[in-house]
């Protein structure tokens, strides 16, 4: 008797799926081998009966009652998914509607702060003498309702050129 | 096809009047039973429609539709067989066979039977075989796909491929040899 790995070897020769000098090798040997001859003929014939078994094989229903259900349910599943497909518009829209503009505002505010800010880091000392170390004071007389205002110049603090400096005194 | 691609439905329609005893045979073939075959062939052609954007033409739409209802029949199956303990068949199959041990069908079963009368008897011994055998005997006979894409279908080993369609084959020829015999007693 023919071992298990020859006769799926076997299977496998009448399938065409061995190597081809594989292939070629047992061809010659079932040529000495009746028992295998006899096996690659059943196989062969089970494989002829079953060709063409499904040909015969019809639909029991008519084409307009099986489309029917075909229809229907396609029908049922789209309308399920439209609601889904509502929502994310909806989303979509709501997103168009509130969310675009609200990142414009907020963009515009950054921008707005970085060049604050960047005013700042161009002349952080400017503001502060000017408001705390200019030198001036004033007088208030409200006997007589006059205000005076002393400059003292350069201002104390203030970095001026030498020159400048002289020319005052 | 173009047409129903655009979502003509009733282009669609002619495909599905076209193909569907084709699909509805395959389904049949692999499910063995009557009501769960129009199920999912029906399954299928929803899915058909539904994907229908993704069917680029690389085969022919009935290939295309095949390989959809025997996916969805191989999901249907391997609901059933979680369902269901090991068979007695499986179990042999398992161990290392009984249909090597099987004698050889010398004779022709179905010489002489009229074409009806041999598919009824197909039919028959399609039925007693196992899902796993009976699915490797369709995927290489009806389907006539490879060993290697067998395999990648059912989630198997090239090996257990061909033992499957080894005993599916040997156990056929047994069956409609035997039904042969019942008929002529």
């Amino acid at each position: 008797m023919m071992e298990y790995d020859d006769q799926l070897r076997l299977q496998a020769y009448l399938d065409g799926e061995l190597p081809e000098s594989e292939a070629r090798r047992f061809g010659e040997q079932l040529e000495r081998d009746p028992e295998a001859a006899a096996l690659l003929e059943e196989l062969r014939r089970t494989g002829e009966c079953l060709a063409g078994f499904e040909e015969g094989v019809k639909l029991p229903e008519t084409r307009e009652f099986y489309w029917s259900k075909i229809q229907r349910e396609i029908q049922r599943r789209e309308a399920d998914a439209a609601p889904a497909a509502s929502a994310e518009a909806s989303g979509l829209a709501w997103l168009r509607r509130w969310l675009l503009p609200a990142t414009g505002v907020a963009f515009v505010a950054l921008i707005g702060l970085l060049a604050f800010r960047g005013t700042r880091a161009a002349s952080p000392g400017v503001v502060e003498v000017t408001q705390s170390d200019s030198g001036a004071f004033t007088y208030h007389d409200y006997s007589a309702g006059a205000t005076l205002v002393w400059l003292s110049f350069p201002a104390e603090g203030e970095i001026g050129e030498p020159e400048d400096l002289s020319t005052l005194e | 096809m173009r047409a129903a691609q655009r979502g003509d439905m009733a282009a669609f329609e002619e495909l599905v009047a076209r193909h569907r005893d084709k699909i509805y045979a395959r389904a049949y073939s692999m499910m063995r039973n009557e009501e769960e075959a129009i199920d999912l062939s029906q399954e299928a052609w929803v899915k058909g429609w539904q994907r229908l954007q993704q069917f680029q033409g690389e085969s022919s739409f009935g290939t295309w539709m095949t390989r959809i209802v025997i996916n969805l029949c191989l999901d249907q199956l391997r609901k059933h067989k979680r369902q269901r303990t090991e068979s007695i068949e499986e179990m042999d199959e398992e161990s290392g066979g009984v249909e090597r041990q099987m004698p050889v069908v010398t004779v022709n079963p179905t010489a002489g039977l009229e074409r009806g009368e041999l598919r009824q008897r197909i039919d028959r011994a399609l039925g007693q075989l196992s899902y796993e055998h009976r699915t490797v005997l369709v995927l290489h006979e009806f389907e006539e796909l490879e060993y290697k894409e067998i395999a990648k279908v059912m989630g198997c080993s090239i090996g257990t491929v061909m033992s499957r369609l080894f005993y599916a084959r040997r156990k056929m020829a047994a069956l409609l040899a035997d039904l042969k015999n019942e008929s002529g007693k």
